[in-house]
């Protein structure tokens, strides 16, 4: 794996070298003109399909970025999906069996994911590179194995039909948006934080070079296992609250391709910038809807589009807008010289 | 006075090779020592396991009073003991300061509460840091290589900056893994320079080496091993002239009757 | 429960189970073993063996022999465009692989669907009778499928074993810098190496499709199948896939047999996860 994440050193030198641990006033700029987008244009429509979509997105987002954390660790996670499943099983089912409120059952479900992370983390993270993407490809099998076959408990393969409710702000669709574009904000504000910080400085330096790391006094293990569980306690919210959204739980949602495609919207966007994930559960979620109708082929073209990214573009979306910001500065730099 | 650093019967058994047989020896405060013996006698399993990053199959290190046999890395650095590496020894992607403030992770983080909420104590812990880092590179004549990402810095200024990166963590003891393997006479020579200086910071200095002319000008003692065994100890005069020293490099003289 | 009549269908079941288990799993290692590439699109092409058997056997109803072997031979032949436009981007380069090849499989998988529906087809038996040697019965079409795969199998190793070509890729697959700087074209080796795969994994398809059904998504179990086996065997080594294919088939076919497929299934993927954690080079393999 050592060889792997050199390879992808250069894109994580790119991502470094990109990521100032402060604000551009531009990019202040650029966020809160999206911000604002975001908020303002529900009040101009009221398709309900837009709504759904834009819930989606946003919880989409809450995934891949919290997979992130995992990832700047130097561990790809093929079972990030699975442990949403765990998080929405336990949420729904302790709302039926215990009669709790929605926060209390919620703050269940994400703890029990995270509680499942604490108890397999110490012995998956001992793996590393493709030995960890295969045992977590696995372990995401398993768990889903156990969702449709303890049939008692979770219903099997026909999942849960009726889901308690939830908040009663839940039942307005606009409403539900803002709730679920809150939860995605803090969610990406709190890894963010993680990630800027020393103790982000320190997840990079173990995983550009674990052992310089941990000589230099970094306790390895102990980061690792500790962002493997915080991430699969944020992954917690976007299965909660999606399962809310569509009103019922089908475990076939939390299978290995959900987890691929959280692991694709950090690779796609960027694996060493936080905008990387995002911008990535972004095109990602909205792909499938350009290409409606045509559901076979735009799974082939997503397909043909990750062999041309992994192939080509080890830096992802943000590889590119990196290249072309360096290109179109080096561009008017020549403009500025030749005045 | 007891030793710094106490190896008490180091051995290391890799499937059916004992890569290290048997081994003692100590390292007092304030010496500059140096581990010596030809490729292949087993120096680089010695770092490997007295630093943490290898499991010993026996024996016991002690190192400032604490029995650190059983410990992970990182908290024998937290104890005082840092090393550098032969290979990838700097993050070489990041800037020469990046490289050094990571090495000061262990004096530079106050908690998880404290960093992720930047507290007053943090940003003021942060600003010392930042000085005393700065200092350091001054100090080893790296300033002016402050934004310069390592992996362009000639071979000679890595090498010293991955003792930057060791320094960086306030140790008591630094183990430097062939800190000359590859270099000119001139780098040699700044490096064995840049050794002596810290020395004189207080800090104990394990040399590991197979270049016996940079060690002997440079050690107080010598420990020479061969084949996973220590072969002979002393001072760089007696060492050198030690029949068994001569062999274990040169082999046995050849005898045309 | 354990009568004489049902453990031999047992382990006749197992046997075939574990000769279309041993093929997928051998091309996937050599996939890996020579080219350090993760096969995320191995299940695919073992689809498209079945769908080469169905029209070669199930549509233009070929000798059974001449269909078995042709697909398997045309779609390695035609995948040899695979290796060109993607595969050799991924050549010692694991982990863009991994993701690089389950987009590969993505588009094959899906194209399928396009070209043929989602129905499941089943491509007839060559051979519906049943042997009897006293107590034992043997389905013929099982004796079918372990003997090509014999066959197959004692080629392969003949090969490997004897021929220059198999020296080559033994070498190349040790250590490839050393290989070239002793005159062997890598990429020469490549190709032969993937056409090999591909063939087997194809024939092997073909086998599993006569065996259960025919449906695009058909791969995903001989993809799961490859992944368990070569690591139970050791990722690289070719008598692990031997061994692994082995034990996963008997161990299936007993296990499903009596006590159901959850459970057959759980166990496979436990094992699996238990031995990555402690013996993560498998039982035949070389810790790194």
């Amino acid at each position: 794996m050592i060889k792997a994440i050199q390879n992808n050193t250069e894109s994580s030198s790119q991502a470094t070298e990109m990521s100032p641990r402060k604000f551009t006033s531009w990019q202040v700029l650029l966020g809160l003109t999206f911000l604002i987008l975001l908020l303002i244009w529900p009040q101009f429509t009221t398709n309900k399909f837009y709504f759904t979509m834009g819930t989606m997105i946003a919880l989409s987002v809450i995934g891949a970025s919290s997979l992130n954390l995992i990832i700047r660790t130097g561990h790809i996670s093929l079972a990030h999906a699975a442990f949403m499943g765990v998080a929405a099983y336990t949420c729904v089912l302790s709302q039926i069996y215990f009669h709790i409120n929605f926060a209390l059952a919620c703050a269940l479900g994400c703890s029990m994911s995270a509680f499942l992370a604490l108890i397999l983390g110490p012995i998956l993270l001992r793996l590393t590179g493709k030995y960890f993407v295969l045992v977590t490809f696995m372990v995401g099998e398993i768990i889903r194995l156990v969702f449709i076959n303890w049939q008692s408990l979770t219903g099997g393969s026909n999942g849960i039909q009726e889901i308690p409710r939830g908040l009663d702000l839940f039942k307005n669709p606009t409403s539900f948006y803002y709730f679920s574009l809150l939860i995605s904000f803090l969610c990406i504000v709190f890894v963010r934080r993680i990630l800027s910080s020393d103790l982000g400085r320190a997840i990079d330096s173990l995983r550009e070079v674990e052992s310089l790391a941990e000589c230099s006094g970094i306790p390895v293990s102990k980061i690792k296992i500790s962002m493997f569980v915080i991430a699969c306690f944020l992954v917690g919210f976007q299965g909660i609250l999606q399962v809310y959204l569509v009103g019922y739980i089908d475990p076939g949602s939390f299978n290995s391709e959900a987890s691929l495609n959280m692991v694709v919207m950090n690779v796609i966007g960027g694996m060493y910038h936080l905008s990387g994930p995002i911008l990535g559960s972004i095109f990602i979620t909205t792909l499938p809807e350009f290409l409606r109708g045509y559901v076979d082929f735009q799974r082939v073209i997503f397909g043909v589009v990750l062999i041309v990214v992994m192939a080509a573009l080890p830096g992802g979306l943000m590889g590119i807008l990196f290249k072309l910001k360096v290109f179109l500065l080096k561009a008017l730099h020549l403009e500025v010289k030749n005045k | 006075m007891s030793a710094l650093l106490q190896v008490n019967g180091l051995s290391r058994q890799f499937g059916g090779l004992l890569a290290v047989k048997d081994l003692s020896f100590d390292v007092s405060a304030g010496e500059i020592l140096g581990l010596i013996g030809p490729n292949g006698a087993g120096k680089t399993t010695i770092v490997n396991t007295v630093s943490g990053l290898i499991k010993s199959t026996t024996g016991e290190i002690n190192f400032d009073g604490h029995n650190i046999t059983h410990l992970l890395p990182h908290r024998r650095a937290a104890l005082g003991l840092v090393r550098t590496f032969q290979s990838t020894a700097v993050y070489g992607v990041q800037t020469v300061k990046e490289n050094a403030m990571r090495g000061a992770f262990l004096h530079s983080y106050g908690g998880f509460f404290s960093d992720f909420f930047s507290t007053q104590k943090h940003k003021i812990l942060k600003i010392q840091t930042e000085q005393r880092i700065d200092a350091l590179l001054d100090w080893l004549g790296l300033s002016q290589f402050s934004n310069v990402p390592a992996q362009s810095l000639a071979y000679g200024h890595q090498k010293t900056l991955g003792i930057v990166i060791a320094l960086a963590a306030q140790p008591k003891m630094i183990l430097l893994d062939e800190p000359v393997a590859g270099l000119s006479a001139e780098e040699t020579d700044h490096v064995r320079n840049t050794i002596q200086r810290v020395r004189s910071q207080g800090i104990s200095v394990v040399v590991i080496d197979h270049n016996m002319r940079f060690i002997s000008g440079l050690c107080d003692r010598l420990i020479v091993v061969a084949q996973g065994q220590k072969i002979a100890q002393g001072s760089p005069n007696e060492v050198l002239n030690d029949t068994l020293v001569i062999e274990a490099y040169l082999g046995k003289a050849y005898d045309a009757s | 429960m354990f009568t004489t009549d049902i453990l031999s269908q047992v382990v006749i079941n197992g046997l075939s189970l574990s000769a279309i288990y041993i093929l997928v799993a051998l091309g996937f290692t050599l996939l890996f073993g020579i080219m350090k590439v993760v096969n995320f699109s191995h299940g695919a092409f073992a689809m498209l063996g079945g769908y080469a058997l169905f029209i070669s056997y199930g549509s233009y109803k070929l000798p059974y022999i001449i269909a078995l072997f042709g697909s398997a031979f045309t779609v390695a032949l035609i995948s040899l465009i695979f290796e060109f436009l993607v595969f050799k981007w991924f050549y010692q380069k694991m982990f863009q692989s991994m993701i690089g090849l389950m987009g590969l499989n993505m588009a094959i998988v899906y194209a399928s669907v396009m070209i043929w529906d989602i129905s499941e087809r089943s491509i007839p038996s060559p051979d519906q009778s049943i042997l009897t040697f006293g107590e034992l019965s043997i389905p013929m079409d099982r004796l079918w499928i372990m003997s090509v795969t014999l066959v197959v199998l004692g080629l392969f190793w003949y090969f490997v074993t004897y021929s220059r070509q198999g020296l080559a890729m033994r070498a190349a697959s040790q250590d490839l810098e050393i290989a070239a700087a002793q005159g062997i074209n890598p990429n020469r080796i490549y190709k032969l190496a993937f056409f090999i795969a591909i063939f087997m994994t194809a024939l092997a398809g073909g086998l599993y499709a006569q065996t259960y059904a025919l449906s695009p998504f058909m791969g995903e179990r001989p993809l799961m199948v490859a992944f368990i086996v070569v690591i139970l065997g050791g990722m690289g080594s070719i008598p692990g896939a031997a061994l692994g294919g082995l034990i996963l088939g008997l161990g299936e076919s007993f296990l499903s047999t009596f006590y159901g497929g959850a459970v057959s299934s759980f166990v496979s993927f436990g094992s699996v996860v238990i031995l990555l954690i402690l013996r993560p080079w498998g039982l035949l393999g070389k810790p790194e």
